[in-house]
């Protein structure tokens, strides 16, 4: 049985898959991960998820964020006068970010 | 977990639904989250006729964008605030329902006319970007997790309600005249969003102490003045009279408390104010009438049915 194991480096932050193991249980799973995927690299938590359980939805089957143009959707496409706020300007830098790096894939 | 630990132990994104934390903690963290997850709400329904009446296509894209959005911050919300454990999403869907749920002062008051629209769309966003931006530093993780993504989105519904604000101040001078008018109808409520001074706030203290909150209601008031005063005054709005507004030395601003109605502000904290329980029973009537829709969602999915679309 195929168990996921995703990784949190520190607390609070996000826990982001890293691999997987062979384990007959959750128990088994779980120092498995702990063994092969919390060693080497900092790590505060480890998830493990039977592969089973996990239900994907991928580019072949759906247009992520769809196909017609959402330009108005984007900070990036309003022209304001005078210096934003820094957490708008945070906001609308991040926006920017992931608008480019969707336009690359 | 006692007390003393998570004060010891608060920090930013500190405890996870994997600790075990005092009642104290819980209730505080699901008071100040249900709060925030039912004003998403509320401000979505003040918001939505005018999706209907947006002067132009563009602007009924980005504003049914918006009110989209700010449903989907609520939901994110009522997860983080479900998983302490206090209370279940349905019960503070029901408590909202019913009058019993608290949300923002501002989205207690009705909004009727479009050059109303920039008031919340563009300085009580602005506020409450101001506000988000310092609960990404919450202890409670989930609700920090949630602010990454509401923030996220968020810069797009500023810089909108701002752009509007500037068509609106380069328009017609009739268009100037009624959206400086609805500015000083709004302003004293826009101030008081960051609630009461903080001597007189019921649960600051506490929820400072155990990390739920990054920055003191003043202190917050404060940097919100020192942005927006200087934006309303470039798009050519004037700054009432009352409440004054004192300018420092350094050019950053301090409201007189006292000039503002702080009786009228916790009526409306009570859920007694009318025009306030008019949004609520407006709300509850909306989602009785789509009662079917969630029925048929529901029975779909019993039966196993269609492939799942993403969010278009």
């Amino acid at each position: 049985m195929i168990w996921e194991v995703f990784r949190q480096e520190r607390p609070g932050e996000y826990h982001a898959h890293c691999g997987n193991v062979h384990a007959p249980d959750r128990e088994l799973a779980r120092q498995f991960a702990a063994i092969q995927h919390g060693r080497r690299k900092p790590t505060n938590s480890l998830w493990v998820v039977p592969r089973d359980e996990i239900g994907e939805i991928d580019a072949e089957d759906v247009a992520f964020g769809g196909t017609t143009d959402k330009s108005y959707r984007w900070a990036t496409t309003y022209s304001t006068a005078g210096a934003d706020a820094s957490e708008v300007a945070e906001s609308e830098d991040d926006q920017a970010d992931a608008e480019q790096r969707r336009g690359e894939s | 977990m006692n007390l003393e630990t998570v004060r010891a132990r608060a920090g930013p994104r500190a405890f996870s639904p994997a600790d075990d934390l005092p009642e104290e903690y819980r209730e505080a963290a699901t008071r100040m989250i249900e709060f925030h997850a039912n004003s998403e709400i509320m401000g979505a329904y003040l918001e939505r006729p005018f999706i209907r009446q947006a002067p132009s296509i563009d602007r009924k894209l980005a504003y049914s964008a918006k009110v989209q959005d700010e449903i989907g911050h609520g939901q994110l919300l009522y997860r983080a605030a479900e998983s302490l454990g206090v209370k279940s999403r349905e019960e503070m869907l029901e408590d909202l329902a019913n009058g019993d749920g608290k949300f923002l002062n501002c989205f207690h008051y009705p909004m009727e006319s479009w050059v109303e629209t920039p008031m919340i769309a563009f300085f009580v966003d602005g506020a409450a970007m101001r506000r988000q931006a310092t609960l990404r530093r919450t202890s409670w993780e989930p609700y920090a997790h949630a602010m990454d993504k509401v923030c996220f989105e968020e810069g797009f519904h500023v810089k909108h309600g701002e752009d509007i604000l500037r068509e609106l101040m380069t328009g017609s001078r009739k268009e100037r005249r009624l959206t400086q008018e609805a500015f000083e109808t709004w302003w004293p409520r826009i101030i008081q969003f960051f609630g009461p001074t903080d001597d007189r706030s019921t649960h600051h203290d506490f929820a400072v102490s155990v990390g739920l909150k990054q920055r003191s209601n003043d202190e917050l008031r404060n940097a919100f003045l020192d942005q927006y005063i200087p934006k309303a005054r470039n798009y050519g709005l004037e700054i009432p009279d009352e409440p004054r507004i004192r300018e420092r030395e350094d050019g950053t601003y301090e409201v007189e408390e006292g000039d503002l109605d702080w009786d009228e502000f916790f009526t409306v904290a009570k859920n007694e104010y009318e025009p306030g329980r008019e949004q609520i029973r407006g709300r509850r009537t909306a989602q009785e009438a789509v009662q079917w829709v969630r029925e048929a969602i529901e029975r779909d999915g019993a039966a196993g049915s269609h492939a799942p679309r993403a969010a278009d």
